[in-house]
């Protein structure tokens, strides 16, 4: 709301001014006098007279009240029909669509300097013919801005549930559609303001607009122009006019468009420079791929510094799966992130991560890069959005593998991107490595990412969520493929995952997450046949396996900034005491994995 | 007596306007439904088998291009027409993604009052204390009406999804993937809400999913598709003890399973699912399935009743054990 104080108040003043022009203490702006033309500055001319002896500032004012009239005039009838006309073509498509698309791309279709002329001469010049030619150069911008808009929001869910209700599509194009698509419809309504101010000047500029003697900033222009030498500073007047408006209105529209979305409140966290990291530790001595030591990451938010990974410790060996796991919001994803080095700018990691005698964490970007796609690869969890939809798959791959080992050449590469791709299980490579993206599955998108992944015969992976978007079919023989390559090339894997099926089928390790803080850790089958951890029996407890009843955890995974007291779990634990709300539980071993809990003695088994 | 029935029904997208030949997606081939009040119906298919728009044609939503659907004894009206809106009070849907389908710039005290709005008329008071009601009823503290959805987490939009569903009394709901973008800990509280509401409000619900464990605590009866067909129909407790379809088998195996001993042999399925566009004759899982002999490609196999009211789609059920 602050944002629209001060473009807001700017322009309330600028309309005010124009508008009161009457009441003001002006001078008539008509009113020649020639004695006094040209005059820099006079009693009560504070801006000097112009080429005629009129008034400057009086004529601003003036001016402004011609100019403002037909620019929000032209803009609102341009924005009222066309709007109505868009929603009317993209919500009933048919007939509607044609008539008014169509009709704008004929509209479209004529220079606007061309067809202002044209309706000028055949209406004659005056601010309402201005305001017609205005409005109808603007309505195909509206008309096709409201459709494309309506045709995208049409296909969501909100809209379909609203039409599921039995809405009449009035109420719906009212109350759901209509708000939904606002925004881009104000930078629409700016633009053509904006435009309208400019143009109107131009077409009085012209002599086709506002008719002399009334003032008009275009007028003011035009007349200035004959005396640029002698007096600059009457071109400079209305030029600084418009474009202090036009600044202004572009300023109130963002702001009027963030101020109408009411998730604006939720405001993008705000940068500030980052923090170098002092380098870590000596490194460890064991023979462990990836040795990770205190992992924290923090970030600047406007509501202070929150962390949303606290003190993460694992290491990963060749030839092992590492899983970690945790509901949205445990920590999980950045842990990931952070590894990767691909954190934010707002967020900082420290700690160690040891690879190849090096801290991860300290890695300046160029090293990292080197790094990345290398001998540590990643896998996302979107491959719809991962591959580069213009590009043919098998050149994505062969790309992969020049972006580190550019000495082999084209050929060759393109050669192993198709034994890659046979590699991940893709029948009939060559045929596949020619297709685009979209004409693969989803399940086959993922092969193909993890073809790019293993481009360059990494040590490690880290797959974030590999297989959530995917058919349990799908998701069973890309489980299948990771194993495998993990077991022919020694490599070693780190698996962000939600599910605990995906943990018990293919993990060795597994760390289990909750609010920032590893809750427990240890070999898998131990952790599933006896978890320690409340939350860790309760998520195990949440799967519907076998024939027991699925129990939910109540409440939600608390947020950053409002971590509880004691044990972070202890609100939605059932076993919480007194003890547990106010004394933060320390990570300690226990049954040969580590557990943070103070009652896991305690607690039956 | 049956509340919602379909027979034989199909929908076919595109194909239309100028080359009617071209490419023509069967989403829904010929598929038998009956859901009687307070039974739960559970569909179960992978992307791509046609489990939404079967859900969409049995609300109206989507006009079928074959076959029928009964409300209550009467075919459904086409849809927009205002004997359709008035229908929509009767009927309610859930939907998937928990994000996209509550309106960002609408209070949800306003998105649940949308249907009592419409149907019955109430504002003010009356509409603010039936939407405080339905907030309660679906677990929510009823103060929060004027909130916005972005206020709320994964789980809690889901309730509020469910609380417009309910808001005009509907006999019918269909659930489509409700519990699929949320966590497992919310997964389960979001089933209990849902199995609790239908016990409670006699709700006739067709729950979709494409995890088969969802489905079994929830659902009566099931039916699994593939490509548009029905592969597997039957109570829920028989499908699962003994599933007749090797598509039903390759489903269930390649579920992951947390206690070891129960793990199946995985069931890994060859090659890629084939073009809706153009499914292969016969038995449309035969391209992929490990048992398909020649005569499987020669005709649509029929739904067998193989006794307890399970039924197949397969040729083989009997000698595959």
């Amino acid at each position: 709301m602050r944002r629209l104080l001060l473009p807001g108040a700017g322009v309330a003043l600028i309309v005010l001014l124009a508008f009161a022009a009457p009441l003001l203490p002006l001078a008539d702006p008509v009113a020649q006098d020639t004695v006094n033309r040209l005059a820099p500055w006079l009693p009560g001319s504070p801006l000097g007279r112009d080429e005629f002896g009129r008034d400057v500032l009086s004529r601003l004012i003036w001016g402004a009240q011609s100019s403002l009239q037909v620019a929000f005039a032209s803009s609102a009838i341009a924005c009222v029909i066309g709007v109505t006309l868009g929603l009317l073509a993209g919500w009933f498509r048919g007939v509607a669509e044609f008539l008014s698309i169509r009709s704008a791309d004929v509209l479209l279709c004529f220079p606007p300097i061309l067809l202002a002329l044209l309706v000028v001469t055949l209406l004659g010049p005056g601010t309402g013919t201005l305001i017609f030619v205005l409005s109808l150069l603007y309505l195909p911008n509206f008309i096709r801005v409201a459709y494309a808009e309506v045709l995208s929001a049409r296909n969501q869910d909100y809209v379909e549930a609203v039409r599921a209700l039995g809405a009449s599509p009035a109420r719906l194009l009212g109350l759901t559609v209509l708000p939904n698509i606002a925004g881009p419809l104000l930078v629409q309504v700016s633009l053509s303001i904006a435009s309208a101010v400019i143009l109107e000047s131009g077409l009085s500029f012209l002599g086709l607009g506002v008719v002399p003697p009334t003032p008009s900033w275009g007028l003011m222009i035009r007349g200035a122009r004959a005396t640029m030498d002698v007096a600059p500073t009457l071109l400079l007047w209305p030029c600084l006019a418009l474009t202090l408006t036009i600044l202004l209105m572009n300023l109130l529209c963002d702001a009027l468009r963030d101020a109408l979305d009411p998730r604006a409140a939720a405001m993008q966290p705000r940068l500030r420079p980052i923090d170098r990291l002092l380098p870590g530790l000596v490194p460890p001595p064991q023979p462990a791929l990836l040795e990770v030591r205190g992992l924290s990451v923090e970030i600047a938010t406007p509501g202070g510094m929150v962390r949303p990974v606290e003190q993460v410790s694992f290491s990963v060996r060749a030839g092992e799966t590492l899983a970690i796991v945790g509901e949205s919001g445990s920590g999980k994803s950045l842990t990931a992130t952070a590894l990767m080095g691909l954190l934010p700018p707002a967020a900082r990691a420290s700690g160690a991560a040891w690879f190849d005698g090096r801290n991860l964490l300290a890695l300046p970007e160029d090293q990292f890069r080197r790094l990345r796609g290398g001998a540590i690869a990643v896998v996302f969890q979107d491959p719809m959005s991962s591959l580069n939809p213009v590009h043919r798959v098998g050149d994505q791959v062969a790309e992969a593998i020049l972006a580190h080992r550019p000495a082999i050449g084209a050929g060759r590469a393109r050669a192993e991107a198709v034994a890659l791709l046979a590699r991940v299980g893709i029948a009939d490579p060559e045929r596949r490595a020619r297709a685009y993206p979209h004409q693969l599955s989803g399940g086959m998108k993922q092969r193909v990412m993890i073809a790019m992944a293993l481009a360059n015969t990494p040590r490690l992976l880290i797959a974030d969520e590999p297989t959530t978007a995917l058919d349990v079919t799908v998701q069973a023989s890309i489980l299948d493929l990771l194993a495998r390559l993990r077991a022919e090339d020694g490599m070693g894997l780190v698996l962000i995952t939600h599910s605990l099926g995906v943990v018990a089928e293919v993990a060795d390790e597994v760390v289990v997450m909750y609010a920032a803080q590893v809750v427990e850790q240890g070999r898998v089958e131990d952790v599933f046949a006896r978890p320690l951890h409340p939350y860790t029996r309760a998520l195990l407890a949440a799967i519907p396996d076998g024939d027991r009843e699925p129990d939910g955890i109540p409440g939600v995974v608390p947020r950053p900034d409002s971590w509880p007291p004691g044990c972070r779990f202890a609100p939605r634990c059932g076993h919480a005491t007194e003890r547990c709300g106010a004394e933060p539980p320390a990570l300690e071993a226990a049954l040969g994995r580590r557990v943070r809990c103070l009652r896991w003695r305690e607690l039956p088994a | 007596m049956s509340l919602v029935v379909a027979e034989r029904v199909e929908k076919t997208f595109g194909g239309g306007g100028l080359f009617p030949r071209m490419g023509g997606v069967r989403a829904v081939a010929g598929v038998d439904v009956t859901i009687a009040r307070g039974e739960a119906l559970g569909v179960v298919g992978e992307s791509g088998s046609g489990k939404s728009t079967l859900g969409r044609l049995l609300l109206g939503l989507l006009a079928a291009s074959g076959g029928r659907v009964t409300f209550d004894g009467a075919s459904l009206p086409p849809p927009g027409s205002r004997a359709w809106r008035r229908l929509r009070a009767r009927m309610g849907i859930v939907f998937q993604d928990p994000f996209g389908s509550l309106d960002p710039r609408r209070s949800i005290g306003a998105q649940i009052g949308d249907g009592l709005a419409i149907h019955l008329g109430l504002s003010g008071p009356g509409r603010a204390a039936r939407v405080a009601a339905l907030l309660e009823q679906v677990g929510l503290d009823p103060r929060r009406a004027g909130a916005f959805p972005h206020e709320f987490s994964g789980g809690q939009r889901q309730r509020v999804g469910i609380a417009r569903a309910l808001a005009t009394g509907p006999e019918f709901l269909v659930a489509d993937e409700p519990v699929s973008a949320l966590d497992v800990s919310i997964q389960a509280q979001i089933l209990k809400l849902l199995g609790t509401l239908r016990r409670d409000l006699g709700l006739a619900l067709l729950f979709i999913s494409h995890d088969l464990p969802v489905v079994r605590h929830l659902c009566d009866r099931l039916i699994v598709m593939y490509l548009g067909r029905v592969m597997e129909a039957g109570p829920v407790d028989a499908v699962f003890a003994a599933p007749r379809h090797p598509y039903t088998r390759a489903l269930l195996s390649a579920t992951p399973m947390l206690d070891p001993a129960r793990r199946r042999a995985r069931i890994l399925l060859p090659g890629e699912p084939p073009s809706p566009t153009n499914p292969p004759s016969g038995c449309v899982f035969r391209t992929r399935c490990r048992h398909a002999m020649h005569a499987c490609g020669d005709a649509p196999p029929p739904l067998r009743d193989l006794g307890g009211g399970q039924r197949v789609a397969c040729i083989r059920a009997d000698e595959i054990g």
